[in-house]
């Protein structure tokens, strides 16, 4: 870092310039790195620089016995683990031809959409920081803990559960869990009003968010854009509803949906989300009661359990967009190749370069976190 | 010009005024110091968490430690940075921030310099604030802090104006551009001090004073997520303390000017009411404005839990667009209340 380095490139006389924004930069999410080319503060192109975060998890799960990769499976995406539990074992499920008993997938579904208001309460956290605001932060996180406790007795971990195994969940449901899940969840209905008047309805975060970060609907349909970010640009398209898994067949929920595709249609779209969450929980929780039997379908043992040849496909709506595992085995006890067809790798890399390439320098983290990308998936 | 010096009284005034600016400053700095726990303890309490509270009882040392912490902290100057414009920038920035409390009067006849162009003075010095900003962000040769020196400078052109028009405003309704004076010309009540008839002046100029000191909504010189603390991200230890203390130095006198100007000053807020009048009248003027100064920190302290920050060309939109057209009617309006003589405030 010398002087004279910098003098011996001869740059043409330009207003533009190269920044590096990221893999250490306290607006983006975990670590992650964009190369930015700024005219001034309008940015002319972006590119995605990920792997900071490559833990190599599809070459891990080759290494490992069926039930062992649950283990692994969680810390793909941190703030939103279930998903990833629930996507794999519905696979190994579906090529060793287990069926779940219906308790099992009563409690799945729970755990699912609990997951899924936690991480919309995250996201929301990391999106208000991105415009200087950590009061939204700080309650977010704070409510998010009240979930965190709920998993943490279920399962006894508060982040990675490996509560969902091939075949079932692991235990049943502790006595009177079902009435502080109601408590919890009217706890965070109450603090719905603050939040909006805090910041949903905030008219410089309004101001901020709107317009930023626009996709058509044709755009967001090439680019591979699911889940909220899909559903705000107008397409109402819920892995959920449109293929259905679990029970999500018999439970009421709307599918909110926005027009303007931009940060503040996206925003608005998880808000709505989390009102639903709640209402398919509620559900749940009046149903689970009456659902008897087992919570685990009997598998063999799990350290010597030959999975027939094939492959399968399956999918789950997680909180940031469609998760799908695509597993191969070829008949022995462990998988031949897991591939991991995350949300956040469609989010974080096409879409966020394409969007954040004719935004200002100030949006680009607001984009990426109204694209609620995760940069651990990313990498993976 | 030593005659002045030669004079036996000369420099006995000079020891008098190093007295007199040693009183104001060492309770400046200990304000300054702790601003900064006021300002981590009430975002804290606002974002439902507790706040430092590890160092000393109830974490009241942690300012002083804070300070130790940066004292012995290592200078460090980047190896591509201009050496010694990278070292004039915090001076620079805190030697207005200092400077402008030479005008500022404290309690009646509690000033250093009780001169007629204080307003002057002060409008002069705020400004200059911003070149260490500028100096910093320049001399630093980072993007970052480059970006950073650029916003600041278009965000103070966008903010001083709005600013100096609010302050016209002053000075047509007190007549005077001494600050004295200028709290003097609101006695009789509550409704006498100038937030009133200047209301829309007086919003203007403190949502300008919080854009002047760089504080959130406005803060997009620093701008954490978007610019990594921006003009002084290469600054380390005493060099990054000296551009903290000229930030809450500005931040306490914008609030001291707001209540002097806008708020009575040191005159009591029951003044003019019968029995309240004489119940509060043994206490002494300074308190009056330390707690009228403590409100308006509090409001700085409370727009950064509650506002995301504004993108930088709409804090220029709000400066130019709805800010400096407001003031100008404003001081139309004005102008013609004191043509008419509209009582009680203007006759």
């Amino acid at each position: 870092m010398r002087p004279e380095n910098y003098e011996a490139v001869n740059h043409p006389p330009s207003n533009e310039f190269e920044l590096f924004f990221g893999p250490n930069h306290p607006g983006i999410e975990g670590n992650y790195a964009l190369k930015v080319k700024l005219n001034g503060d309008q940015v002319l192109a972006a590119r995605a620089d990920g792997g900071y975060l490559h833990r190599g998890f599809e070459k891990l799960m080759e290494g490992r016995l069926w039930i062992q990769n649950i283990a692994l499976v969680p810390r793909i995406c941190v703030p939103d683990p279930v998903p990833m539990e629930v996507c794999y074992s519905l696979a190994v499920e579906e090529l060793g031809g287990i069926t779940v008993p219906e308790r099992a997938q009563w409690i799945r579904v729970l755990q699912l959409e609990l997951s899924r208001i936690a991480a919309h309460l995250f996201t929301f956290g990391g999106h208000a920081a991105t415009t200087g605001m950590y009061s939204n932060m700080y309650w977010g996180v704070a409510d998010r803990d009240q979930i965190l406790d709920l998993f943490e007795e279920l399962s006894g971990g508060r982040v990675y559960h490996i509560y969902n195994i091939p075949g079932g969940v692991r235990r049943d449901i502790p006595a009177g869990y079902l009435e502080r899940v109601t408590r919890t969840l009217d706890y965070i209905e109450s603090r719905l009003p603050d939040y909006d008047n805090l910041f949903f309805t905030n008219q410089v975060f309004v101001q901020r968010a709107r317009g930023i970060g626009a996709m058509s609907q044709e755009q967001a349909l090439e680019w591979g854009v699911t889940g909220p970010n899909l559903r705000a640009t107008g397409l109402a398209f819920d892995v959920r509803r449109d293929d259905p898994y679990l029970v999500y067949d018999q439970l009421e929920f709307d599918i909110p949906t926005e027009q303007a595709g931009d940060a503040w249609a996206r925003t608005l779209v998880r808000r709505q989300e989390l009102v639903q969450s709640i209402r398919i929980v509620r559900q749940v929780v009046e149903r689970l009661p009456h659902v008897g039997g087992p919570i685990r379908a009997l598998i063999p043992n799990p350290l010597a359990w030959n999975l027939p040849a094939g492959e399968v496909y399956t999918r789950v709506e997680s909180s940031k967009g469609e998760l799908a595992y695509y597993v191969v085995s070829t008949g022995g006890d462990k998988p031949y190749r897991v591939h991991v067809r995350g949300p956040s790798a469609m989010h974080a890399v096409q879409v966020l370069e394409n969007l954040t390439a004719h935004a200002r320098l100030e949006d680009i983290a607001q984009i990426m976190f109204s694209l609620d990308a995760c940069p651990p998936e990313v990498d993976r | 010009m030593f005659d002045w010096f030669m004079n036996p009284e000369g420099p006995m005034v000079l020891v008098v005024i190093l007295i007199k600016i040693i009183a104001l400053v060492m309770p400046l700095m200990l304000g300054v110091a702790y601003l900064t726990f006021a300002e981590r303890k009430v975002i804290a309490y606002l974002h439902v968490r507790v706040g430092p509270n590890r160092v000393g009882p109830r974490g009241w040392l942690q300012p002083i430690a804070d300070a130790l912490k940066l004292v012995m902290k290592e200078l460090l100057v980047p190896s591509a940075a201009n050496r010694y414009l990278f070292m004039l920038g915090p001076v620079m920035a805190i030697a207005p921030a200092l400077t402008a409390w030479a005008v500022v009067p404290v309690g009646e006849g509690m000033v250093i310099a009780d001169i007629n162009a204080g307003l002057l003075f002060l409008l002069a010095m705020t400004s200059m604030g911003v070149y260490g900003i500028i100096v910093a962000g320049w001399a630093s040769n980072s993007k970052y802090a480059f970006l950073s020196a650029m916003r600041a400078g278009a965000q103070m052109i966008s903010y001083e104006i709005a600013m100096g028009f609010a302050l016209v405003g002053v000075l047509m309704a007190a007549g005077s551009l001494n600050l004295s004076q200028i709290v003097m010309a609101q006695q009789g009540s509550i409704l006498h001090w100038f937030w009133l008839p200047l209301l829309p002046l007086f919003l203007v100029y403190f949502i300008s004073g919080v854009a002047e000191t760089n504080r959130s909504p406005f803060d997009v010189a620093e701008g954490e997520s978007e610019i990594v603390a921006g003009f002084h991200v290469e600054y380390s230890g005493m060099a990054f303390a000296v551009f903290f203390l000229a930030e809450y130095a500005n931040m306490i006198l914008i609030a001291t000017l707001t209540a002097l100007l806008f708020a009575g000053g040191w005159l009591s807020p029951f003044q003019g009411i019968p029995v309240l009048e004489g119940l509060f009248a043994w206490v002494p003027g300074t308190i009056w404005l330390l707690l009228k100064v403590c409100v308006f920190l509090f409001c700085f302290l409370w727009f950064r839990a509650t506002f995301p920050r504004y993108r930088y060309d709409q804090i220029m939109r709000l400066g130019w667009k709805v800010f400096i057209p407001v003031t100008i009617v404003w001081i139309f309006v004005e102008g013609a209340a004191v043509l008419a003589g509209l009582g009680p405030w203007f006759d």
